[in-house]
């Protein structure tokens, strides 16, 4: 791993992911704890160990296309373990943040649709529209059909039924209005 | 008593049997749960990730509905949403910026000053061991019960600061005070997946296949959990599970409410024992306690 100079240009990455997330990196002794519990790590997936190498050598382009960050559950397994206490959740969401403001391609283009159609479902609804969210993306990925036995077995049983569709399309005046005001408060930044 | 209580979205439709556990296990305790007015969603794992600000303050219009109900605690069965209020009420409160861009955006101010609680630490702290145990009418004798407490609740433990995150004891104890044989084990906090489960279903697969497997080696009836999370996962896919495995089991996953609602009295429906994929009722017909 090559080490950054003083050079304010070379360091404006990392010292952007440090600032956004508020997790010092500068600490982190690159010794893999991290990486060893993360339960979404795996041969196509690196882990944090080697996301914060690429963020801490000032790799953008490599951390942007990362898809640890996508994959993240925030578990929280990596925070508990770390001897220097980083979260990489956190982490997460300034990369997150970053890509969607460079409008860099996702690394995981159909994790990003989901949470993409489940936060249009908050801003609308107040609330998730569970089963609507579910089937708009299994519609958007062409899988119509994911997961239907086990949806009819549990209608079957009367655990969802199809009126939850229907059910909250109450507006939600609140949560719209919300949406609104973070949306002005990031355009001021 | 009266409680504040913040079911989050999945309890209106996916986690129903948590809903109605919980509700019922209050009702029979005496305890009264008033709904959080108007509440709205925290913005789960895809606030967190896609936009800190808007996560933040999700939950803070959240902690300022709940202080308009002047409670002394609210409980949040959902783990997810229990440690986002949680872990933003501390972040709004430990830095006035924060507080006053939220503010800006919440339009209210923010006192927060209850005790937000799981549902663990609500049995154990709220309601007691003691009261628990005296309300008991068919204690759990001869089930054998695996906790699996899943990640939200106990990890990161900087966050939530609730019992262990390796070894947590909590749930033990609760299923220990209702009479069940529980097991002991090494994944009581590994995770099954979460919200991979529509994206990348065969990550969750993989993962909740190590948990039943482990699970059934131990000689568990049954699986107890406290997160809608680590029901859905370990229920739904277990069929794809146990097909790859080449192996015939039903292993129940039960919601901890749904266990104490059993030894209170409460009727199967009430519970909504008939609502998981896995029907819990042959097991605990076998072993008397469902008739």
């Amino acid at each position: 791993m090559f080490r950054l100079s003083g050079d304010p240009n070379e360091r404006a990455f990392l010292n952007l992911i440090i600032r956004k997330s508020g997790q010092n990196l500068l600490e982190c002794l690159q010794c893999g704890k991290c990486t060893a519990g993360c339960p979404i790590a795996s041969e196509k997936v690196p882990g944090p160990r080697q996301l914060i190498a690429a963020i801490l050598s000032g790799m953008k382009e490599s951390a942007l296309a990362n898809p640890t960050w996508l994959y993240c559950v925030s578990c929280g397994t990596c925070a508990t373990r770390c001897p220097v206490e980083i979260n990489m959740y956190a982490v997460a969401t300034a990369l997150c943040e970053t890509a969607d403001k460079e409008k860099s391609a996702s690394p995981v283009p159909e994790i990003d649709l989901f949470e993409e159609l489940f936060l249009n479902s908050v801003r609308k609804n107040g609330r998730v529209q569970e089963l609507n969210t579910v089937a708009q993306y299994n519609l958007r990925t062409f899988k119509p059909f994911k997961d239907l036995s086990q949806g009819l077995s549990l209608m079957r049983k009367g655990a969802i039924s199809p009126s939850d569709m229907l059910k909250g399309s109450k507006k939600s005046a609140a949560a719209s209005g919300l949406f609104a005001k973070v949306h002005q408060v990031r355009q001021g930044e | 008593m009266k409680v504040s209580y913040y079911p989050g979205c999945s309890l209106e439709v996916t986690a129903r049997p948590y809903n109605l556990s919980c509700q019922q296990v209050c009702r029979s305790l005496g305890i009264e749960l008033a709904e959080v007015p108007e509440w709205i969603c925290c913005g789960s794992s895809a606030g967190l990730k896609k936009d800190h600000l808007l996560s933040l303050s999700l939950s803070a219009k959240n902690l300022a509905l709940i202080d308009q109900q002047s409670l002394k605690n609210v409980l949040i069965p959902c783990p997810f949403c229990y440690r986002r209020l949680l872990s933003a009420r501390e972040e709004i409160q430990g830095d006035a910026q924060t507080a006053e861009t939220v503010k800006g955006i919440i339009e209210s101010d923010l006192q927060a000053k209850y005790s937000i609680q799981n549902i663990l630490e609500f049995l154990q702290t709220v309601v007691g061991p003691e009261d628990l145990k005296s309300k008991i009418q068919k204690p759990l004798r001869g089930l054998k019960v695996i906790p699996y407490y899943g990640c939200y609740l106990v990890k990161p433990r900087q966050v939530t600061r609730f019992d262990d995150p390796e070894n947590p004891v909590s749930m033990d104890e609760i299923l220990r005070t209702l009479g069940a044989e529980v097991l002991s084990w090494d994944f009581k906090t590994e995770c099954c997946g979460a919200s991979l489960s529509l994206t990348k279903t065969e990550k969750v697969v993989e993962l909740s296949s190590r948990l039943l497997k482990e699970a059934v080696w131990k000689g568990a009836d049954a699986v107890a959990v406290a997160c809608q999370l680590c029901q859905s996962n370990l229920d739904m896919r277990q069929g794809e599970v146990w097909k790859r495995e080449k192996k015939n089991y039903q292993l129940p996953i039960l919601y901890i409410t749904q266990l104490v609602g059993l030894t209170l009295g409460c009727s199967d429906r009430d519970l909504g024992l008939d609502h998981h994929l896995i029907d819990p009722r042959p097991v605990l017909k076998e072993r008397g306690l469902l008739s």
